[in-house]
């Protein structure tokens, strides 16, 4: 990227600086700061998910046949128990997996079973090649699974929160349950659950740094290949173990981005409570 | 319900065959044989060969990069056909995965220390040596060395590079054709040192049993790139360090 | 093999590495405890300069993932090596994993617990504090006396979750640290028994078992001294068993 220059300015900067911004705009920098898309989309569709599944389970913990209550109330204790990490890389093996088995069930013959040594899959047909989009999309259902459960823990609180005259109010109008639950109750909820909703985004947005682990070539695994101790001429510039630089650029990284989403969840509290009378300890 | 599933099966078998691809697993991680290049792309002799193998077999390759140590369970898996990452042929591994022919002469494995640090190799105990986890090298330790010695292992091979040069660790045991140019490049700074210990037969690609056809492939392009030279070229070119070549032609 | 074999031998091929997890759980929560006294006391202190350092560190810790931390700090310790721990003599104990994993899971964990017994200094009543200034005590009665016991009251609760998560936490640290000796943790164990028969659902399912109950006997152990805690106060009547509980 340094051919982009100019002459007379790769004149002007010196040899030195040139170098160096030469070796932060080559490809593998580039492949670097364009991997951050990979977190971006892992933090915004596992929060979607996240709230999806957030506000089914506490809508179904709170009203709903006892069934489905004590599925609701399984998966969000459940899930608080296990680290995210865990979930992390056993969602998508074992979505992999049940997927495999369902299809083997059609596609395998006996013979093509017999014909396997493999442990798994059962037949070679049976077999879900797995790449980056599909670990990428795997990983932000299993990021919002998990935080899917905190988030409902929120939306339940927020949901108790709101005033219950509110609710009687709209039942004396006739509403049906379904219209005083999504006209009424979970809009009045936003105002309550923002504050344990950022909470919950700052964690998902930092659980993203796990991608590394599902073979994604992410923000964390390129920066781990550009610090690594390098003495092969052939293979880039030779280097010390630099890793550590590349960790605080990680690191900086993920506090802009909590800051950033902060300074978000501010405006939108600000904005959901105009003109709203309720007091939470910082004045209105 | 079945026909649901039917259609489901059908519809990824179709993306399936729409590909029609050979993927090919490599690390990344290990100068010469595979990397990341400055351009941000796998560059590395085991590239360079997998790419060759392709060409002459006709077949549309695709490069896929795997951690070492899930890159066998990944394979088996089914996430990409063959394994081209320096990997050497050990009986062990050959009860879970094929291998092609060599593509790499028999590699002993040696010891790397910091210059100036002189070991005694005659009673190697109390000291700590490093090796890259899943490997040949670190399962030799675990075996022979553990009992006097402290090992230590690392998810890639420069991360323990990087421990020996800040003293944490005082040998690493691997691939002596990986030291010999990693030494080379180091400028001084570290030393080949100790005997070599011979574990592991030469380096293959790794294949799926079930995949004959593919080993097929892969075979016979070997022996063409071994008869008419390219494959020598081609260790020249990466390993300059290593001596006693050509290694393959001249039969 | 049974079922129940099955599991049964799973539970026991995990119950020592699981014991690693305890112990990294256990040397963190202490010390960040202690360390997460004076964070929040500096934090709330009129001294600008303290104030503004206290955030600093807490900013920092919770605003970064944890994985990276570890991996930062393994780095920049290892860098420091030849210069500072060697000299020193204790470059074996601070590169050791089972003192370097236990003090960067303390640094994190000091930076949350201090924002929770931040937040819970804040609800301590003003009224009392002034009394007790009036009656001549000195700062460090007052806090022993006044705000330390309403503090600890309030910030339990948040605090077990917060320790929940730091156990949780533990399992990430041998993704980023050498291995020594084959020392494995759940996740390594859990990891290495998944690739010799690829079954995910056994060896993953009893390692969050695992975590699970370890889960369930920090919240009850933390509720019997939340329990303790707040004998003081009105007792709500012993809850009848009821299938209701498991529903809601």
């Amino acid at each position: 990227m340094l051919d982009l220059l100019p002459q007379w300015m790769r004149d002007g900067i010196g040899d030195d600086v040139a170098f160096w911004i030469g070796y932060f705009t080559n490809g593998k920098h580039l492949a670097w700061y364009a991997s951050v898309q990979f977190t971006l989309f892992a933090g915004l569709f596992g929060a979607c998910v996240a709230l999806a599944l957030g506000l089914l389970a506490a809508a179904a913990r709170n009203g709903g046949p006892w069934p489905v209550r004590f599925v609701a109330a399984g998966y969000i204790n459940i899930v608080r128990g296990v680290p995210d990490v865990l979930f992390f890389l056993f969602f998508p093996l074992a979505f992999e997996q049940a997927v495999e088995w369902l299809w083997a069930t059609q596609v395998c013959t006996p013979e093509s079973i017999a014909a396997n040594p493999n442990p798994w899959p059962p037949c070679i047909e049976a077999n879900w090649r797995l790449s980056t989009v599909e670990y990428l999309i795997m990983a932000s259902v299993s990021l919002g699974i998990v935080y899917g459960a905190f988030t409902a823990n929120v939306i339940s609180g927020a949901l108790l929160a709101v005033p219950r005259g509110q609710l009687e109010a709209a039942r004396a109008f006739g509403m049906s349950r379904m219209q005083v639950l999504w006209r009424v109750h979970v809009r009045q909820m936003w105002i309550y659950a923002l504050p344990g909703l950022s909470n919950v985004w700052m964690l998902l947005v930092k659980a993203t740094a796990l991608l590394s682990l599902l073979q994604i070539l992410d923000f964390v695994t390129l920066a781990q290949r550009l610090g690594a101790a390098n003495y092969s001429a052939i293979a880039g510039l030779v280097h010390e173990d630099w890793r550590w630089r590349y960790y605080l650029v990680l690191l900086i990284f993920y506090i802009l981005v909590t800051f950033v989403s902060e300074k978000a969840f501010a405006a939108l509290n600000r904005r959901v409570r105009r003109g709203m009378p309720i007091l939470d300890g910082n004045a209105a | 319900m079945k026909k649901l599933i039917l259609a489901a099966a059908t519809l990824l078998a179709f993306t399936g065959v729409a590909e029609a691809q050979v993927r090919l697993g490599s690390e990344g991680a290990y100068p010469p044989y595979n990397y990341i290049d400055e351009s941000g792309n796998l560059g590395g002799f085991d590239i360079d060969v997998g790419n060759e193998i392709c060409e002459r077999a006709g077949l549309e390759c695709e490069w896929v990069v795997n951690d070492w140590d899930t890159i066998i369970p990944n394979l088996l898996a089914g996430n990409y056909d063959a394994i081209i990452a320096g990997m050497s042929i050990t009986e062990e591994r050959q009860q879970t995965i094929d291998f092609s022919q060599d593509y790499f002469p028999s590699d002993p494995s040696t010891y790397v220390a910091l210059s100036g640090h002189s070991i005694d190799f005659d009673t190697l105990s109390g000291l700590r040596i490093g090796a890259q986890g899943a490997t040949i090298q670190a399962a030799y330790l675990e075996q022979n060395l553990a009992a006097d010695n402290t090992i230590l292992t690392y998810t890639t091979p420069d991360q323990a590079i990087a421990d020996l040069q800040a003293g944490n660790i005082d040998l690493i045991l691997a691939d002596k054709s990986y030291l010999a140019e990693t030494v080379a490049g180091s400028g001084g700074a570290l030393t080949l040192a100790g005997p070599d210990v011979e574990i592991g037969g030469g380096v293959g690609i790794g294949m799926r049993k079930t995949d004959a056809e593919l080993r097929g492939h892969f075979d016979t392009a070997l022996t063409a790139m071994k008869e008419d030279g390219t494959l020598d070229e081609l260790i020249a070119l990466y390993f300059p360090e290593r001596e006693g070549g050509p290694f393959y032609t001249a039969e | 093999m049974s079922f129940i074999a099955v599991i049964l031998n799973e539970i026991q091929l995990l119950a020592r590495p699981a014991l690693l997890n305890i112990y990294f759980a256990a040397a963190a929560i202490p010390v960040g405890f202690v360390l997460a006294i004076f964070l929040a006391l500096g934090k709330a202190s009129h001294n600008r300069l303290i104030t503004a350092l206290s955030r600093g560190y807490i900013y920092f810790f919770r605003g970064s993932p944890f994985f990276i931390q570890l991996f930062a700090f393994y780095s920049f310790v290892l860098t420091l090596n030849m210069s500072v721990w060697r000299p020193l003599g204790i470059d074996w104990l601070i590169l050791h994993p089972l003192f370097l994993g236990p003090a960067i899971l303390t640094l994190n964990t000091t930076a949350y617990t201090a924002e929770i017994l931040y937040g819970a200094l804040a609800t301590v009543p003003r009224g009392e504090v002034e009394a007790a200034r009036a009656f001549g005590m000195t700062q460090a009665q007052r806090f022993r006396s006044i705000v330390w016991p309403h503090v600890i009251r309030i910030a339990w609760p948040a605090y077990t979750n917060e320790v929940v998560f730091l156990f949780h936490a533990t399992a990430l640290i041998y993704f980023t640290l050498p291995v020594i000796g084959g020392q494995q943790d759940l996740m390594n164990k859990a990891g290495e028994l998944f690739e010799r028969d690829y079954n995910v659902f056994l060896h993953y399912s009893v390692a969050a078992l695992y975590f699970l109950a370890i889960s369930l006997v920090i919240f009850y152990a933390f509720g019997l001294v939340y329990r303790h805690l707040m004998r003081h106060m009105p007792q709500a009547a012993p809850a009848k068993f009821s299938m209701r509980r498991f529903m809601t």
